[in-house]
């Protein structure tokens, strides 16, 4: 009796223990799939932070930041997010003179830097944080 | 991507039931010596891992894959070793129970020390002091001093100074500019851990130095920036091996069993002859736990606990574990890939090459591809020191995951 179940067992135990391995595998390949090359060498960019696993749209762990980025729900942006809580034509981020200034573009639900609402173009800074429609960023800038 | 279909339940859950399975089955094949506390403890660990890997999930914003990998390992090692000794099982669930302690205390205390890069002589002495302690309080088992004795309770604490090496040379590296400006200061490092190599040999325990020597050229091949040291290592690692195989008669049979197991087969090349039939016998699917010979091999439930679960679970099983183990040493790599800090990315780079190299030396030496050298799987092996070592290793991997901020301090 016991080596029955023991032989039905074995088959059981490999079988979980691959299913095991194969289903981590799977999720280290999405985690893989989640790291855009920040190696653009570009100095700046935008990371994002929620790791909400139920977005339902999609959006990417890093946004790297250019001379002139706009962020919206239409095509023509560079950043594209299909938030419905984000206007068409969101906000955009420039460069000038080494420092990258944020402006808000007349958004329906506005933008939040760092928990206050912009206004006029602000600086930025390494670690703001900013929130637009459901997900937040971090704006990172190594120089 | 993360849309929804992320989800780390599923292989959490798969340890689950596994766990409850192989329990189930245990039980049954010791059903007549069964008493009411192993029951209590086996299931109070595996609830214990549930909820462990539960709670990391919140707790962490880390990585979530390192410590379910090691879970399943630490089942599958314990399930093999409680069929092989149902005694030495309760102890290894204590030991598995007071790991996972270990690893979250580690993981809090960890989080929260700064300037632990700064402590090079800290380390330095006390590897020293641990080591001469051992020469002096140390009983001699199996050929090697490398035990402390405090009533029935042994520790072993080369197991703790792997990872102070660990941090010594991540300290080392981390201020290799000031050091480089001392005189000699190029020479510090290498000469502590050639103290450390000495006093393993004065101790008899080669496994160690291989594993000490392996970690420190690892690091020192990624890290030196003057190449001609790692030559002058590499050297000196060559000059020791040829010199502890004329000096110590142990090496010299291990390496002669190596070459020819079959010609000793009834003396020294007992316990690896015996290995190879076992993995022999268990085939592909293994002949079933409690179905197979596994206590023929001596020393089965530490070293030898490989061949024992290729027998009775089959190579895939096997080959299994090898995979956990090179996603967990993958893992390990890119966490210090990602980790911004250099100490940090230091410390996760020499514990993935701790857990790599041991598996690899002692999977190796089971399996008669290179001589064999009595150390345990990390987390698999029966034996308290390795177990807790490992895990707060662990700890500190995981701490090395996150993305720390330093500078807000």
């Amino acid at each position: 009796m016991f080596n029955i179940v023991s032989v039905i067992f074995k088959y059981i135990f490999i079988f979980i223990i691959y299913v095991f391995i194969l289903s981590i595998i799977r999720l280290i390949y999405l985690d893989i799939k989640g790291i855009y090359p920040i190696a653009v060498n570009n100095s700046a960019y935008l990371k994002l932070i929620n790791r909400k696993d139920t977005l339902p749209f999609k959006v990417r762990e890093y946004y790297p930041l250019g001379d002139k980025v706009t962020l919206g729900r239409s095509n023509n942006n560079q950043i594209v997010i299909k938030d419905p809580y984000i206007s068409k034509q969101h906000l955009r981020v420039i460069k000038d003179e080494d420092k990258y200034y944020l402006e808000d573009t007349n958004s329906a639900n506005g933008t939040f830097l760092n928990g206050e609402r912009v206004m006029d173009a602000v600086c930025l800074k390494n670690g703001d944080r900013i929130s637009v429609g459901q997900v937040d960023f971090l704006f990172v800038n190594k120089e | 991507m993360f849309n929804g279909r992320i989800n780390y339940r599923l292989p959490r859950n798969l340890l689950f039931v596994f766990e409850l399975l192989a329990l189930m089955l245990i039980f049954l094949y010791y059903r007549h010596t069964l008493n009411r506390i192993t029951v209590i403890y086996s299931l109070a660990l595996i609830l214990l891992v549930y909820i462990s890997n539960f709670l990391l999930l919140k707790i962490t914003s880390g990585d979530n894959f390192i410590f379910l990998i090691v879970t399943m390992l630490v089942s599958i090692g314990v399930i093999m070793i409680y069929r092989i000794d149902p005694e030495l099982g309760i102890k290894q669930i204590l030991w598995i129970g007071m790991g996972i302690m270990l690893f979250f205390m580690t993981y809090l205390v960890f989080k929260r020390i700064r300037g632990w890069e700064n402590w090079f002589l800290l380390y330095a002495l006390a590897s020293i002091a641990l080591f001469i302690l051992t020469l002096v309080l140390g009983t001699n088992i199996k050929g090697a001093t490398n035990w402390i004795r405090i009533g029935s309770f042994g520790l072993q604490p080369s197991e703790i100074i792997k990872i102070l090496a660990i941090f010594l040379i991540a300290s080392y590296y981390t201020n290799h500019e000031k050091f480089t400006r001392m005189k000699f200061g190029k020479y510090y490092l290498l000469g502590i851990i050639y103290v450390f190599v000495l006093f393993l040999f004065l101790q008899k325990d080669l496994g160690s130095v291989l594993i000490f020597l392996s970690v420190f050229i690892a690091l020192q091949f990624i890290y030196e920036e003057d190449r001609k040291l790692v030559l002058i290592n590499l050297s000196i690692l060559v000059v020791c091996a040829i010199a502890g195989y004329f000096l110590f008669s142990h090496v010299q049979s291990r390496v002669h069993t190596w070459l020819d197991p079959w010609k000793y087969i009834d003396t020294r090349g007992y316990q690896i002859t015996q290995s190879l039939f076992a993995i022999a016998e268990g085939g592909f699917f293994g002949t079933g736990l409690g179905l197979g010979y596994p206590e023929f091999i001596p020393e089965v439930h530490t070293d030898f606990i490989f061949p024992a679960i290729c027998e009775e679970m089959g190579i895939f099983t096997g080959i299994g574990i090898i995979m956990l183990f090179l996603i967990l040493v993958y893992r390990g790599f890119k966490i210090a890939i990602n980790q911004k800090y250099k100490s940090y990315r230091i410390v996760a780079l020499g514990i993935s090459i701790l857990f790599g190299i041991q598996s690899f030396i002692i999977f190796g030496g089971v399996l008669n591809m290179i001589p064999l050298t009595g150390i345990t799987i990390p987390f698999v092996s029966y034996g308290g020191s390795s177990m807790l070592s490992s895990f707060i290793a662990l700890g500190i991997l995981q701490v090395a995951s996150e993305e720390l901020d330093l500078d807000e301090e």
